[in-house]
């Protein structure tokens, strides 16, 4: 065991003084990371709109003529569609929120001063308090453009001033007494829109209408079952992981051909170690950078870059799965050549066309179905979906075992063939 | 120390050693002599278990060195340097000591005592790509008695080493032998062997065509002493038993400007049993 270290301290050793190594296991995966993020967080800009899923219960002219104002304004990203569409979509992380114009909304948006105010119900996950508040002034705000066009509107002013004055004379008793004083102001504001003015600003009058309010957000919580990454660092940095493994990878497979070729590995063979040992010096060494190299990103992606895992524990077990994963990836990468250049080459030509097809430089979700279906030969397909899994994806505990179980699999199978090979190699 | 019986081992069709059988004890050098392929580094690799015999068994301490607790008791300076270039030299001796299951002030010490041994004391702190050809090869040869084996298997030990840094190592060998460890040096140069070998084997296309001590050798292989001498008509040479005799015969017959005698030595002895020279 001891030897084992000692075999396994030396590698790290190596590795970090090893200047291009240290750069693709460390320095490349963290520039992809920060690059490809910025890319796409540049592409979504556009994207700043809130996507909505809206809802008219109503069917009025008012509640058509909002719908109209939201669908021009460039806060928000509007898909008009069924209450139970909606909560589904808000549900499936598709649409940030839900707005429903509940039954009423016309009438209630058209009217002033009096009666229920107009009801609007939002619908979105509790954890986006930031979304919720700015949706609810973004809502009051387009509310009261069209309540303020009623009010300068000095025929249509009129019109409810009578309507208003009309219903509160037919009130019951009861409620008329407490009306009365707003009934004679109503009369002074009709007289004054009455005679024509030149300038008709005068929206503050609202205010004398004590405790009424024209407009009622309803706030409900939809427990959201996230599907899409939030962040685009949430796709980059489980990428940037399968870089540092793909680095560690290539630069102890390649670090195996090098004793071979400077005869350090016959010395080993002579000292009193079996070549189990050997091997398994190199792939400690190797799965402890790996696993170094991949909490290193998440580390930092959490750190700085907001990624926000959805469970850490199946990351940090993804992580592992992984870092085993690509241990035996390396042990088959060093059977592959028998001199450093030509590890070198072929390794990295296999490892880039397996992280090219399995997504790692290109999202997985961008490919059309074929190519997905290609790359599922990949090792890396399945690592950055299991790294996906436990950061956006919200796999559940049986969909994450599987994947893991699969990369240990996968790891395990390549792990027997390069060390079978390598042992048979005598000399 | 070291047994070797009737080893073979061939690569394809090329037989590299042939029926070899020798054996070291403790307290020995022996020479393993023999021109570029004659089969000394796969005899080296057949003792420490690094290759398996095709037939024929080799020994180390009773034990078979393919089992990796018998290789313990072996140091082995190889003749490719095999050296680790981005660590320091220390750092090396350091890691090699521990690979034999060094620890704590032991290995200190021994790690210590292998850089006074390869005279890189004060180069310790600077990376192995740093040193010269020579150093390297004192640091190879370090690392085979980092942790004190009994038995040596030095190959080539002194290839690329200045005059002076050969005279230490061949200093230090003679000091190992004092200290009871079993030594098996190869070589090409057949001075080397004669100068520090106990016993020799000189070995030709993988087998071994003699072993004894060097005199031996000497006196059943070498043949004659040649006298050269040097008169008006040119130079002669004369094999004789009895230089002295044939000298006073030849004087005889006319003046001579000059004479010498070659003794027989190694190289006459690798030539009379291979029939060509050790350089060719
Ligand atoms: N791994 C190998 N595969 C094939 N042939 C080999 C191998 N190792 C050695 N040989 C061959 O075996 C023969 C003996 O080689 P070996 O290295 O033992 O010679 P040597 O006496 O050490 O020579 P030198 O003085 O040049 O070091 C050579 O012909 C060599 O080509
Ligand atoms: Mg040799």
């Amino acid at each position: 065991m001891k030897q084992i270290l000692a075999l396994a301290g030396k590698d790290l050793r190596l590795l970090l003084r090893d200047k291009a190594g240290a750069f693709f296991v460390f320095f490349f995966p963290l520039l992809f990371a920060i690059f490809f993020g910025l890319i796409f967080s540049g592409a979504g800009d556009e994207q700043s709109s809130i996507p909505i899923a809206l809802v008219d219960e109503d069917s009025s002219a008012g509640s058509a003529k909002f719908i109209e104002k939201l669908n021009k304004a460039a806060e928000l990203e509007v898909l008009p569609t069924t209450r139970s569409q909606a909560i589904s979509l808000v549900r499936s992380g598709k649409r940030a929120a839900y707005v429903v114009l509940t039954k009423g909304f016309g009438p209630a948006s058209d009217r002033m001063f009096w009666g229920d105010a107009a009801k609007i119900e939002l619908g979105l996950d509790p954890s986006r308090k930031a979304e919720a508040g700015m949706l609810e002034g973004v809502l009051t705000r387009y509310f009261m453009e069209g309540f303020q066009a009623n009010f300068t509107d000095r025929g249509k002013m009129r019109g409810h001033l009578q309507e208003s004055i009309a219903a509160m004379n037919t009130a019951p008793d009861s409620e008329r007494a407490y009306w009365s004083p707003l009934a004679n102001s109503l009369k002074m504001m009709d007289d004054f829109f009455a005679q024509p003015t030149v300038s008709g600003d005068s929206g503050q009058s609202g205010e004398e209408s004590s405790g009424w309010q024209p407009l009622k957000v309803e706030v409900s919580d939809v427990s959201v079952k996230r599907v899409g990454p939030k962040n685009p660092f949430d796709v980059t940095f489980p990428q940037s992981v399968i870089w540092g493994l793909i680095g560690c990878a290539a630069a102890f497979g390649i670090s195996l051909v090098v004793e071979r070729s400077k005869g350090t590995l016959v010395r080993l063979r002579m000292a009193p170690l079996s070549r189990r040992q050997v091997l398994t010096g190199k792939a400690v060494a190797c799965f402890v950078s790996n696993l170094g190299v991949s909490l290193l990103m998440i580390a930092l992606a959490i750190a700085a870059f907001n990624v926000r895992p959805y469970s850490l524990p199946w990351l940090a077990l993804a992580i592992v799965c992984c870092s085993l994963c690509f241990t035996g990836i390396m042990m088959l990468l060093s059977v592959m050549g028998r001199t450093e250049a030509s590890a070198s080459g072929i390794g990295w030509a296999v490892l880039l066309v397996m992280s090219m097809i399995g997504g790692g430089m290109i999202p997985i979700f961008f490919m059309p179905p074929w190519m997905r279906l290609v790359g599922s030969f990949s090792p890396v397909k399945w690592a950055i979906i299991t790294l996906e899994g436990a950061v956006w994806r919200g796999f559940s505990p049986v969909t994450m075992l599987a994947h893991c179980a699969l990369l240990l699999g996968i790891g395990t199978v390549f792990f027997a063939i390069g060390a079978t090979i390598f042992t048979r190699r005598g000399d | 120390m070291l047994q070797l019986t009737n080893l073979r081992k061939s690569f394809g069709s090329l037989r590299a050693v042939d029926d070899v059988s020798l054996e070291i004890r403790p307290g020995e050098i022996f020479g393993l002599l023999g021109p570029n392929g004659a089969g000394k580094t796969t005899t080296v690799s057949l003792a420490v278990g690094l290759l398996k015999p095709d037939s024929g068994t080799a020994r180390v301490g009773g034990g078979d060195p393919l089992n990796p607790e018998i290789r313990s008791k072996v140091g082995v300076a190889t003749q490719a340097l095999a050296l680790y270039e981005d660590l320091t030299g220390e750092e090396n001796l350091r890691f090699f000591s521990k690979i034999q299951g060094l620890s704590g002030t032991t290995l200190n010490q021994r790690v210590g005592w292998a850089l006074e041994f390869s005279q890189l004391s004060d180069r310790r702190k600077d990376r192995v790509k740093t040193y010269s050809g020579g150093m390297q090869r004192r640091l190879n040869m370090a690392v085979a008695l980092v942790h004190e084996p009994p038995l040596l298997l030095l190959d080539e030990p002194t290839v690329g080493v200045d005059p002076q840094s050969r005279k230490a190592i061949f200093e230090s060998i003679l000091a190992l032998r004092r200290e009871g460890r079993a030594i098996l040096y190869t070589t090409h140069y057949m001075e080397e062997a004669q100068r520090l070998c106990d016993r020799v084997g000189i070995m030709d296309r993988g087998k071994l065509l003699a072993l004894d001590s060097v005199d031996n050798l000497i006196r059943d292989h070498g043949g004659r002493d040649v006298l050269i001498t040097e008169c008006s008509d040119g130079e002669k040479r004369t094999e004789t038993d009895d230089p002295v005799a044939e000298l006073e015969k030849l004087r005889q017959k006319g003046p001579l400007h000059r004479f010498r005698v070659e003794r027989p030595d190694l190289e006459t002895v690798f030539l009379n049993l291979t029939g060509k020279t050790l350089r060719d």
